[in-house]
């Protein structure tokens, strides 16, 4: 049985520290910054779509996209390269910039592949989206935070909900860039970079649109972002993958595939 | 901080209040506040961009039936027929940022012209030092009408005012410079040495309090006992209080049935879901 003496609490409760204006606050960290192969490093770049992937099974999708090209990376001095390997690999603490084909350069994917402190995750956003990426239109992929879900989340249960701006919003129908999925239950929230990210583009008056998809991993959680991806943002992209050979992991595991088929 | 209005919405003049949570335990003044954007039918005005707030975003928390329009973490409503507007504060502070968080707030209500902010908070009940259950849950008050914290009209309301509030008390005087820009919160100090008597004004409540008052706002905090768990009746105890100080009466409020409270749609699951029942 629980002890809820020393269990860590609930989220909508608050640590000690939360409540006091006399706690120091944490020692500053040095900027974020992107770089980039652009030829034109004084030029924003002006995507037509951004496409942020934050959740496992999102990484793995565009990890498995042949045809990208690495044109960046934003850079975050507080997570260390030791462990990445030359080639991108989805094993690696990085947050990579790619174009997913050679012949077009309107949609730009970020592959978020460390984890980003909540304190963090308003600077690195305002980075990503306004300054030097000035994208039409942004969408966030990242899974269901069972913390802040009120609902019920069943292992066996493959969903996904969405939030949009309200410049996304207000299109047509039609328009609308994730068709036929159902808004995130009030009551519930999204935190961290998904959540700055999307609060970014309302506060920037920007189309977007965040997809909150279940379980966090999995072959499922696979199939259902690559039919989202396939069906309503990318239908033009070979999306090919095995969801078969996809294992559970989380951004802090070590990852060789060779162990698994 | 950077306040967006939303689109086709503009700030109502008539709204010289201002009514706002502090965050504290059982998010108390949150609910409040929620209670009172739902039982008014405020409508959303604009939000803020502020970098000392964690991100979050939700669907509307208050209905009828959301519609997908995006929560954020700091939002601001007018209830132009009760001259209100509601600030509401969904994620908390970075870590030490409230003080500055506070003056933000304290520069949007003076630049918007506000003349009165009414800021809602619980108290950890642990911390009480005289329980007195007679009367049912005591409202205390703290106001900037006097120095001492007194307000005569709250006394008349039967409310106490905080025993703990004492502004030549070292931490109330620091935050009280610290509001009026005098000193910066780098050089704290007590922070490796606080006492006992310095856990009320180290409170988001204080904060919020000292920088209003040195904006020259009338401020008044609101504060109730509590303890962690099913807070919504404290909830409701904060917001009738809120509508006694402004001379609001819930049965006003247009459209609503029996009390004029409207329960917001996201309180439905707000100690999360049902047990699941298939285990028996």
């Amino acid at each position: 049985m629980e002890d809820v003496l020393t269990e860590i609490p609930p989220p909508s409760r608050f640590f000690q520290e939360d409540l006091n204006s006399f706690a120091p606050p944490s020692p500053p960290l040095p900027s974020p910054f992107l770089v980039f192969s652009n030829p034109k490093p004084n030029e924003p770049l002006c995507p037509s779509l951004l496409i942020v992937a934050i959740s496992s099974p999102s990484l793995y999708v565009f990890h498995q996209l042949s045809s990208k090209t690495l044109i960046g990376s934003l850079i975050l001095p507080e997570i260390p390269f030791s462990g990445n390997s030359i080639e991108p690999s989805l094993g690696d603490k990085s947050c990579n910039i790619y174009t997913p084909s050679d012949a077009d350069d309107s949609i730009i994917v970020i592959s978020v592949q460390c984890s980003i402190a909540a304190e963090r995750s308003n600077v690195v956003a305002k980075l990503l989206i306004g300054e030097k990426i000035i994208p039409e239109r942004v969408l966030i992929l990242d899974s269901v935070q069972s913390q802040s879900f009120r609902g019920k989340l069943s292992p066996d249960e493959t969903f996904a909900f969405k939030l949009e701006t309200s410049s996304e919003r207000k299109g047509l129908d039609d328009s609308s860039l994730l068709k036929g999925i159902n808004y995130f239950p009030s009551g519930s929230v999204v935190d961290g970079l998904a959540a700055a990210l999307l609060g970014r583009c309302q506060m920037r008056n920007i189309k977007g649109t965040l997809c909150v998809s279940w379980p966090e991993f999995g072959g499922a959680a696979v199939s259902l972002v690559k039919s989202l991806l396939q069906r309503n943002v990318l239908p033009g992209l070979d999306l090919s993958i095995n969801a078969d050979g996809v294992v559970s992991r989380t951004k802090d595991d070590s990852f060789d595939s060779e162990l698994y088929t | 901080m950077e306040f967006v209005v939303e689109e086709g919405k503009k700030p109502h003049d008539q709204c010289s209040t201002l009514l706002l949570p502090a965050l504290s335990i059982g998010n108390v003044g949150q609910l409040a506040v929620d209670l009172m954007v739902s039982s008014t039918r405020a409508e959303r005005i604009g939000f803020f961009d502020d970098p000392f707030l964690l991100p979050c975003v939700g669907n509307d928390a208050y209905g009828p039936e959301p519609q997908g329009q995006l929560a954020l973490p700091l939002e601001a409503y007018d209830s132009s027929s009760n001259a209100l507007t509601l600030v509401q504060q969904r994620s908390p502070v970075v870590k030490g940022k409230i003080v500055e968080f506070a003056k933000n707030l304290a520069d949007f209500a003076a630049a918007t012209g506000k003349k009165h902010a009414v800021v809602l908070s619980s108290l950890d009940f642990g911390r009480c030092r005289n329980i007195d259950l007679s009367s049912g849950l005591q409202t205390y008050y703290l106001s900037s009408t006097n120095s001492d914290g007194t307000d005569d009209y709250c006394e008349q309301l039967g409310w106490k005012r905080l025993q703990e509030y004492n502004p030549t008390q070292r931490c109330w005087k620091y935050l009280s410079t610290l509001a009026e820009g005098n000193a910066l919160q780098d050089d704290n100090p007590f922070e490796d040495e606080l006492e006992e008597e310095d856990y009320y004004p180290s409170l988001p409540f204080a904060a919020l309090f000292s920088c209003f008052k040195a904006k020259g706002l009338k401020v008044t905090c609101l504060l109730c006992y509590c303890s962690e768990g099913d807070n919504i009746q404290d909830a409701f105890h904060l917001a009738e209080a809120a509508c006694k100080l402004l001379g609001l009466s819930p049965n006003n409020f247009h459209g609503n049935e029996g009390n004029g409270w409207l329960i917001p749609y996201s309180w439905k699951s707000v100690y999360g879901p049902p047990p699941d029942m298939s285990i028996f």
